[in-house]
């Protein structure tokens, strides 16, 4: 017996014992499970996604061979053939199946970058990155670019019925939606981005909002610029209104305006503005007019609202570095006999890039090639079988703000045409990624959102109701994608113009050339016309005759066709002479300098070919130096006091050619001497508040040619004048003297020691270049020391023979950074020839149908794969 | 039925190691860190102390998930997936560092699945009868079962 309980007991303890292991064995397992699934600082994907299949490493696999992919919706098979560039040449039988297959490349090869813009664009980048994103939410949401995008799809889809260019526009919307949809379901760990698996978000489907949230973000990027803030603050600051408008005018001297020969249409034909939007042809009506009292914004509001909008980040760069070149030449100037055209957008160099390129071909409709813009179903910079094009950023100012006047017992009204209406509150709850959601609303009027909505949640203290109503063109409905829909079909200058009937916002300056050797710069996107106020400053507007009251209309766009001098040209300088156009454009518009070497070097040369083309893309010529640097020598020479250290600086300015190249010293001693030179001769500015920008370089240029006598003295000093040679020779001590102190750690002086080219991910997970750069304000615009900004494409397109057209742009296909193709087309972007004077190029391929390019890829170098979409 | 170990043989270390690291390598393959544990567990089927169960996991998975990394070294970039990972974190270069920790969670997952497994087949056992026609192994002294799980801890 008790052997028998002593058995019992020895089991019971055994099965205790047991229970107690598996309970001790299960602590392992579930640590090890916490441990990788939790978020780890950026690492929110948790550490899990490091096992060697299933996680980070499926990225750096390699592309798979040719494949043949189903894609509901289809109508027909669509052929895509991957050349070597990864850029896809899309063969399809209708349009709506080639904008499907752009929709699905353009997700499989840019999905993290297309949802990071969408996200950012629609105030909701919170909810990738986390709440501490929350204020550039704030600003995005309070400016309403999901709103605007809503408002056009209604539109478009209120329109299409009735007429058939909307219809094309919003179909090839819906494909490309539907497109990137099918490889959003078909995700796999292979395919999934990796900065998705880092930041551990799963990407939602795309709707048609999602696409016009793209468009409108590139309308705010080019023209959203707010202007109004900081002149007032720099006049209110200098309190001095000589010297504001000496100092910062609106035009700037020595420019070659873009438009040279005005060229009119029929206004019988377009008596519109663009976007069908009212036109006037009588902007005089509107001169005599009083204009309205500017309202000072407290400074205090003022600077907390220059900062804050600093603050948020521009997606395409800072609005004082986008710019462009672009021009084209005709027949008689070329070496062909036709037309040869060049485009390099400047735009932030970004990875990866803000383009891609596609090759469309629906036989018969359309044959377009060149730059796209991901998640929008168009070719933005590039060529058809008959007419190529590219653009530049006017750089108008078409954003006002207006000083709502509060209902003082009721601040949810402010005071329009006699009557206190209500202003419309967006209730916008911004979600985190942490899971909360933060309730934030905007208030608009009639004019538009308040943008100070963002302004009051930065907790300043101030007491304030937000009633600055921004009004600007590229708010509510935009038809830019009808234009696009339209101008990438054109056959004919008559064509394209009229697609551009459509080309609302925002404001570009669009090069044309065609093979029936036509060139034209057409100035498309519309101008406000202003009724009792200027544009330049706060106003109050009580009633609707004061404000953006018309617009200038289409058929007295400026423009020029085949103008005399045989080339079209722009550089985001002056739109046109505002002595020879009825109409007002308001700047501030470039310096000018590139637009001055342009014209240049086209006004100078005949038989120019494509290589010149190229050469041209790659000019380093700088021509702020080329004019100020002789007039510092002579200078130098006259009164110099003969110290040897800035002899020698001198001596190498002396031998220079103005080329900013890296291997030399001359440009960095410029670098420093220009900012010298702004900041001796400006004691004006900088005496009263050293955060005002010392004037712009084409007044410095101007005060020195003309020998100004009263900003170059230094009104700092009591009993002696400065002359303009004196102040010149300072600069070159002040210059020498801080690159001396900032290079000590340098081997030598020489430029592309600290001008570098640095393309960031748009993660930061990692960076393209990192190399020495040539340029700076020049065509091959590089500004600053660490080069961000710059050529985001160099298209230069033979109107002689189309096929043999070119491009490069500063980045790669791929979104995935362990694709060959992540940076593949930066090395052709970057590589200068020093014997030939270009950058590297890849030829367009532009074959019509796919049994052509197949037989031209004659050693199999220009085809990669091949995917088949099959319905 | 019969007991789980009574069932399945103890068939030694080494060929149960084999046959982990096959399962590791094949369970990996659906892209589940998760399966390791599984795998761990499949492991301890063929051996039969909680510290071998351990060790059969551990080194199963870690030759496992070594054997395909080595392959995506050479095939798919691995190294440099690992260095811009790496990278993230301020320590360029050291990618190395990030398939090391890798491979090591995953003989973490193989091992602490085996101990997993063991305890679950142990106390499985407990309540299954003793089948005759199964192998007959020796079962393990309880005295020496405890005395590996306080050392494990």
């Amino acid at each position: 017996m008790s052997t028998l309980l002593d058995l019992i007991n020895k089991e019971g303890e055994n099965m205790k014992r047991k229970v107690v292991n598996l309970v001790l064995s299960l602590i392992g397992p579930i640590a090890l499970i916490i441990i990788l699934t939790m978020p780890i600082g950026p690492l929110t994907g948790g550490l899990g996604i490091i096992q060697p299949i299933g996680g980070i490493f499926d990225n750096g696999a390699p592309e798979p061979g040719s494949q043949v992919l189903a894609l509901p919706g289809l109508d027909a098979e669509v052929e895509v053939i991957i050349d070597h560039m990864g850029i896809p040449h899309i063969y399809a039988d209708s349009t709506n199946d080639a904008f499907m297959a752009l929709g699905y490349m353009h997700a499989k090869d840019r999905l993290f970058q297309i949802t990071m813009q969408n996200y950012f664009a629609a105030g909701r980048i919170s909810e990738i990155v986390g709440g501490y994103a929350n204020s550039s939410d704030k600003f995005y949401r309070t400016i309403g670019l999901k709103r605007s995008a809503e408002l056009t799809l209604a539109w478009y889809e209120a329109n299409a019925a009735s007429n058939p260019d909307v219809k094309a526009a919003l179909d090839s919307m819906y494909a490309e939606v539907e497109g990137a949809n099918a490889f959003i379901r078909s995700l796999t760990s292979a395919t999934m981005p990796i900065e998705f698996k880092i930041l551990g978000f799963t990407p939602e489907l795309w709707t048609p909002v999602d696409c016009f949230i793209n468009a409108k973000m590139l309308t705010w990027g080019l023209s959203g610029g707010l202007e109004d803030f900081q002149r007032q603050w720099i006049r209110e600051t200098l309190d001095n209104d000589t010297m504001y408008n000496d100092l910062f005018p609106d035009l700037m001297p020595y420019t070659e305006p873009i438009i040279q020969e005005q060229a009119n249409i029929s206004y019988a034909e377009y008596p519109l503005a663009p976007g069908m939007a009212p036109a006037t042809d009588n902007p005089g009506q509107y001169a005599s007019m009083a204009l309205a009292d500017e309202v000072v914004i407290p400074e205090e509001k003022l600077e907390a609202l220059i900062k804050s909008l600093n603050e948020v980040l521009n997606p395409f760069g800072d609005m004082e570095l986008v710019g462009s070149n672009n021009w084209a030449i005709n027949g008689s100037k070329s070496s062909t006999g036709m037309p040869i055209l060049a485009g390099d957008p400047h735009l932030t160099l970004q990875a990866p890039s803000v383009w891609y390129e596609a090759h469309i071909v629906v036989l018969g409709e359309l044959d377009v090639t060149g730059t796209t813009f991901p998640g929008l179903p168009a070719v933005l910079i590039g060529h058809n079988d008959h007419l190529a094009y590219s653009f530049t950023n006017v750089g108008a100012d078409v954003n006002d703000i207006f000083v709502e006047q509060i209902n003082p017992t009721n601040s949810s009204q402010y005071m329009y045409n006699g009557e206190y209406r209500d202003f419309t509150i967006h209730e916008e709850n911004i979600l985190t990624k942490e899971g909360e959601i933060i309730p934030f609303s905007v208030k608009e009027s009639v004019h538009g959102p308040c943008i100070d909505s963002v302004w009051n949640t930065y907790n300043l203290g101030i007491e304030s109701d937000a009633n600055l109503a921004m009004n600007w063109t590229g708010s509510g409905v935009t038809h830019e994608m009808v234009a696009a829909a339209g101008f990438m079909r054109a056959q004919n200058l008559d064509e394209f113009i009229d697609a551009m009937y459509w080309w609302d916002s925002p404001p570009q300056n669009c090069v044309y050339a065609d093979d029936a050797g036509n060139i034209a710069m057409l100035v498309v996107g519309r101008f406000p016309v202003r009724a009792g106020y200027t544009g330049e400053y706060p106003v109050v507007a009580l009633n609707d005759s004061i404000g953006m009251v018309s617009n200038i209309p289409y058929a007295y766009n400026p423009r020029e066709i085949n103008p005399s001098r045989c080339f079209v040209s722009s550089a985001n300088q002056r739109t046109i002479n505002p002595s020879e156009y009825g109409y007002d454009i308001l700047g501030p518009q470039d310096n000018g300098y590139r637009g001055r070497r342009i014209f240049y070097l086209l006004d100078n040369n005949d038989g120019i070919t494509v290589d010149d083309m190229k050469r041209y893309q790659a000019d380093v010529v700088e021509v702020r130096a080329e004019v100020i640097v002789p007039y510092v020598i002579a200078a130098w020479d006259d009164v110099g006091d003969g110290n040897t250290t800035i002899s020698d600086a001198v001596d190498l300015l002396r031998v220079w050619d103005f080329d900013m190249e890296p291997d030399l010293i001359a440009p960095t001693i410029w670098m420093y001497l220009i900012d010298a030179i702004h900041y001796e001769t400006f004691d004006e500015i900088r005496s009263i508040n050293t955060a005002i920008p010392l004037s712009r370089t084409p007044i410095l240029e101007e005060l020195i040619v003309t020998n100004n006598s009263y900003y170059f003295d230094d009104h700092s000093t009591v009993g002696t004048v400065e002359t303009r040679d004196d102040i010149l020779v300072r600069s070159l001590f002040t210059a020498i003297d801080k690159l001396t102190v900032e290079w000590a750690d340098e081997e030598n002086w020489e430029y592309g020691n600290r001008h570098i080219v640095f393309i960031e991910h748009l993660a930061g997970f990692t960076y393209i270049g990192g190399g020495s750069h040539r340029g700076q304000i020049t065509l091959n615009v590089a500004p600053t020391w660490i080069v961000t900004h710059g050529p985001s494409t160099r298209l230069v397109a033979d109107l002689s023979n189309i096929e043999m057209s070119y491009m490069a742009y500063p980045g790669g296909q791929s979104g995935n950074m362990f694709s060959r193709h992540w940076d593949d087309n930066f090395e052709l972007w970057y590589a200068f020839n020093e014997s030939t004077e270009q950058y590297g190029y890849h030829v367009l391929y532009f074959y019509s149908t796919t049994d052509a390019f197949r037989t031209a890829d004659t050693d199999g170098t220009m085809i990669e794969r091949t995917i088949t979409f099959v319905p | 039925m019969g007991k789980i170990d009574d069932t399945i043989p103890d068939i030694g270390f080494l060929p149960a190691l084999v046959i982990t690291i096959v399962f590791g390598i094949v369970f990996q393959l659906p892209g589940d860190w998760k399966l390791m544990l599984i795998v761990g567990a499949l492991g301890a089927l063929f051996v039969r102390r909680i510290r071998k169960a351990f060790l059969v996991g551990f080194l199963g998975v870690g030759l496992a998930w070594g054997l395909i990394f080595a392959y995506l070294i050479a095939t798919a970039q691995a190294m440099a997936v690992a260095d811009m990972f790496i990278g993230l974190l301020g320590l360029e270069g050291l990618g190395a560092i990030v398939i090391v920790i890798s491979i090591l969670i995953g003989a973490l997952l193989g091992g602490f699945g085996g101990m997993l497994g063991r305890a679950i087949y142990e106390l499985i056992d407990e309540f299954l009868p003793s089948d005759s026609s199964g192998s007959q192994t020796p079962r393990p002294e309880p005295k020496s079962s405890e005395e590996e799980m306080a050392s494990e801890q």
